[in-house]
C-alpha cells in the first residue's frame, strides 16, 4: 500500500512538473538559441538510432547509372541545395538560420565532424529513408509524399557523387533540359 | 562654460553614433541578403566548360555530362522548325546579309 502511494505521488508530481514546464513558457523554442549539450546529444542519438533501425532492411539499387545522376541532379538543385549547399558554397541563409543546421552534403562522409562514419551502402540507405520520410521538427520534409522511390533513389545517387563534383560539373548535371 | 558645451556635444555625438552604427549595420545585412539571391533560375547546361581531355569516359559523372550536353545540342538544333517557317522567305539574300555582317565585323576590328 505504501509503495502504491509513493508511486502515485511520483506520477502526480511528474505530471505536475511536466505540465508546469509546458504551460509556463519557460522553454525557449527559438532556433537562434542552441540546445544545451546534453539535450542536443539526447535528440541526436535518438534521431540517429531511429533512422538506423528504420533503414536497415532497405535494398540499395545500382546507383551508378548516369541517367540517375541527371534526374537526381535537377531535383537536388531545386529541392535540396538551398539548405544542403552546392560545390563552391560554404553557407546559405537556410544553412545559417536552420537549427539543427542541415548537413553540408558537398562534404564527404569522412569530412563530417562528430558523426559516425558509415559505409557507402549504409549511407545510401540512410539518405533514402531521410529523403523519403523526412525528420520531425527539423525542417527536413518527407519528399516521399510527392516523389516516387525511383526519383528518390536518383537523388541518393546524385548526393553520393556530390562531394566529388566541381562547380562546372554540378552546373551541367543540375541544369534543366 | 566651455567644458559644459564639450560635454553636451560629446553626449550628442555618442547618441547619434549609437543610433547610426546599428542602423547602418542592419541596412548592410539587408542588402547582403537581397531577395533576388533566393530566386532559382532554370539555367541551361554550360557545356563550353567541359574539358574532354580530363574526363574518364567510364565514369558515370562524365557519361551523364556527355548525355546532358548532347541532348541539349540536339534540342537546340531541333528548335529551328523549318516546316513552320515562312515559305516566302528569300534564301538568296541570306548569304549576302551574312557576308555584310562579317565585313562590318572585320572593319570594326
Amino acid at each position: 500500500m505504501r509503495i502504491l502511494k509513493l508511486l502515485l505521488l511520483v506520477v502526480v508530481l511528474g505530471t505536475g512538473t511536466a505540465t508546469t514546464i509546458m504551460y509556463s513558457g519557460i522553454v525557449n523554442v527559438a532556433a537562434d538559441e542552441p540546445h544545451s549539450d546534453f539535450v542536443y546529444w539526447l535528440l541526436e542519438e535518438t534521431r540517429e538510432s531511429s533512422i538506423k533501425k528504420a533503414a536497415q532492411n532497405i535494398k540499395v539499387p545500382d546507383l551508378e547509372d548516369p541517367e540517375m545522376l541527371l534526374m537526381g541532379g535537377t531535383d537536388y538543385e531545386f529541392m535540396c541545395s538551398s539548405c544542403h549547399l552546392k560545390p563552391g558554397q560554404s553557407e546559405s541563409d537556410m544553412s545559417i538560420g536552420l537549427y539543427p543546421a542541415p548537413p553540408n552534403l558537398t562534404l564527404s562522409n569522412e569530412e563530417h565532424v562528430g558523426h559516425e562514419h558509415e559505409n557507402d551502402e549504409q549511407a545510401s540507405r540512410k539518405s533514402f529513408w531521410v529523403i523519403k520520410h523526412g525528420i520531425k521538427a527539423s525542417a527536413m520534409p518527407a519528399w516521399g509524399k510527392t516523389h516516387d522511390d525511383e526519383r528518390i533513389w536518383a537523388m541518393v545517387a546524385f548526393i553520393k557523387r556530390l562531394p566529388t563534383l566541381t562547380q562546372e560539373q554540378y552546373q551541367i548535371l543540375t541544369a534543366v533540359e | 562654460m566651455k567644458t559644459v558645451l564639450i560635454k553636451t556635444l560629446t553626449k550628442k555625438v555618442t547618441k547619434i553614433a549609437l543610433v547610426l552604427i546599428p542602423a547602418l549595420t542592419l541596412s548592410m545585412t539587408a542588402t547582403a541578403h537581397d531577395p533576388s539571391m533566393h530566386v532559382k533560375k532554370a539555367e541551361k547546361a554550360d557545356c563550353s566548360k567541359m574539358d574532354h581531355s580530363k574526363m574518364d569516359m567510364k565514369d558515370p559523372v562524365a557519361m551523364a555530362m556527355m548525355k546532358k550536353c548532347m541532348k541539349q545540342a540536339e534540342k537546340s538544333k531541333g528548335q529551328m522548325d523549318h516546316s513552320k517557317m515562312d515559305k516566302n522567305m528569300d534564301h538568296s539574300t541570306m548569304k549576302k546579309i551574312d557576308d555584310k555582317i562579317s565585313e562590318n565585323e572585320q572593319h570594326n576590328h
